[in-house]
């Protein structure tokens, strides 16, 4: 950055800042000033802007690790990636206000001095983004191994009868360790019948849908049986209009239905006692 | 590690005891008990492709490691050569349900799919190999 | 090596403990049969879960087995078969789409007697 622009900022810093800190407010994404109380904000808004032009005179590594701290931070805290986006735009904006506005910089100059400025701003907000990415792809390794955790434990809910709910989306790692606790599940609790709940699945595309019948496949050759349950209006459509066959399998609509359908094979069915009124009153 | 095993394949014994070598070897490497039954069962179809086709040849079955990848991965090789007739369609081989000796015709794509990487290479008259690869997870 | 075939009333019981190389998987084939036209019997159970692997050519021998025992009358139910060694199947391909299967020896027989008695 040329001395005499890094002048200039140091000599007008405080109408930048105040000029940034109206701006700032104008462009603060809205769910967030709702979410954030004023005091908090104005305050990591001063800290963002002292922190931009103290940035100015630190070595480049100083200020890197100093941006970097202030952006986790923030991340912490959970404040979007566009507020610094936004701000670093308000902030060029402004400055290129408060330069234009000054006639001690020669036409010539204008354009070297804008350049520096984008150049300058835009490393500061590239350095946010990769900061901001690298935690979200942190957070996506992180689910993904919770996810593989969550995988389906199957649950013996009757005598023969079990239900393995699915819940999430299905990639074929996920349908493979799916597959192999079924049938180690269906072995341990000596289960007839396994109910596969899909209500928690959003989307059944071929994919998914040849991962289900693979695994009612695998289930019969243990010598279960397997019925498809939780099949929404919408998710029949897709099935249909993808042109699956699920027709060898079983399918119901709803779990309830399905552990009916269950006990029916494992010959027995849910009946109502009769209202003994006596015997609740003897207690 | 340099441990293999190298099975004489010209009888039907020799199927089963290239299949017992592998699950073993499958087994001391830590696959699970799924993937010990996907190896042991790809090995039993290409010792069955060799005596069923070329009469006699060889299972030879080691442990691999990829040091290149960005992750280091370790796995089973299992490398079935022969000097039989060769296959001039390979493409047909490949497909399910193709068959000569009257069997489901899942055998060669069959263990494509039990194994992560499979390579075939053949020369009519002269004989074939196949490679194919499991890694641990 | 022959594999033991044993008679229940009017069904026979198979619990196959040993590895199943190819010559033996035919001989037990033709024993089977042979059994099932000696005693007349109605229903089969055969009993997997000691096997470890099954290949497409086992598959197909046991395939074949089920459809030769129903042409004799014999109504045949496959029991035990292990996780890994379904697993494998699928990964094959290997559906074994027309034959009755149950979870072990006991469940093999209920329902042998389910469909053939009502």
């Amino acid at each position: 950055m040329q001395p005499s622009i890094v002048e200039m900022i140091y000599t007008q810093k405080q109408d930048i800042i105040s000029d940034w800190l109206s701006e700032i407010n104008n462009v603060m994404p809205s769910g967030l000033a709702k979410k954030i109380p004023n005091e908090a904000s104005d305050e990591t808004n001063k800290k963002f802007v002292e922190l931009i032009i103290e940035s100015l005179e630190l070595t480049e590594e100083a200020a890197t690790e100093k941006l970097n701290e202030f952006a986790q931070h923030l991340i912490y805290l959970g404040w979007p990636l566009s507020y610094f986006t936004q701000g670093m735009q308000a902030f060029r904006r402004v400055l290129l206000e408060t330069m234009s506005s000054m006639e001690s910089i020669s036409s010539k100059k204008v354009f070297e001095t804008f350049y520096e400025i984008e150049t300058w701003v835009d490393s500061i907000i590239n350095q946010i983004a990769d900061e901001y990415s690298g935690s979200w792809e942190s957070t996506i390794h992180l689910q993904r191994m919770a996810l593989k955790e969550l995988s389906a434990p199957l649950i013996p809910v009757f005598e023969k009868v079990s239900v393995m709910p699915l819940v999430g989306t299905i990639d074929t790692e996920r349908a493979k360790l799916i597959m192999e606790n079924v049938l180690d599940g269906i072995i341990e609790h000596r289960s007839q019948v396994v109910l596969i709940d899909i209500t928690g699945v959003p989307v059944v595309d071929t994919m998914v849908a040849h991962h289900l019948i693979q695994t009612a496949e695998a289930i019969r050759l243990v010598g279960a049986e397997c019925i498809l349950v939780g099949i929404r209006p919408e998710i029949a459509q897709t099935i249909v209009n993808l042109g699956i066959d699920l027709s060898k399998f079983r399918t119901k609509s709803s779990l309830r239905r399905g552990v009916e359908t269950g006990l029916e094979l494992t010959q027995r069915k849910i009946i109502k006692i009769e209202n003994d009124d006596e015997r609740i009153d003897s207690r | 590690m340099s441990i293999q095993s190298n099975v004489e394949v010209h009888t039907e014994w020799g199927i089963v005891s290239a299949r017992q070598a592998g699950r073993n070897l499958a087994k001391d490497a830590g696959f699970g008990n799924v993937d010990q039954a996907r190896i042991a069962t790809a090995i039993s179809e290409l010792a069955r492709n060799i005596y069923l086709y070329a009469e006699k040849g060889e299972i030879v079955i080691q442990y691999v490691e990829d040091t290149e990848s960005p992750v280091s991965k370790r796995g089973i090789k299992i490398i079935a050569k022969d000097k039989g007739p060769g296959i001039s369609n390979i493409r047909d081989v490949m497909e399910d349900g193709f068959t000569t000796s009257g069997g489901l015709g899942a055998g060669l794509p069959g263990v494509k799919r039990l194994m992560d990487e499979f390579d075939i290479h053949s020369t009519a008259g002269e004989g074939t190999e196949i490679t194919a690869i499991k890694w641990l997870r | 090596m022959r594999i033991p075939i044993l008679k229940l009333h009017k069904y026979l019981l198979i619990s196959v403990q040993v590895e199943l190389d190819d010559q033996t998987a035919l001989q037990f084939q033709e024993d089977l049969l042979n059994k099932i036209h000696q005693e007349g019997s109605i229903g089969v159970v055969i009993d997997l879960t000691s096997v470890e692997m099954i290949d497409s050519y086992i598959a197909k021998v046991l395939g074949d087995v089920v459809e030769m025992s129903n042409l004799m009358g014999a109504k045949v139910v496959l029991t035990g078969i292990q996780p890994a060694v379904a697993i494998t199947l699928i990964d094959m391909g290997i559906m074994l789409n027309e034959v009755p299967t149950a979870l072990d020896l006991e469940q093999g027989l209920e329902k042998l007697q389910q469909e053939l008695e009502g």
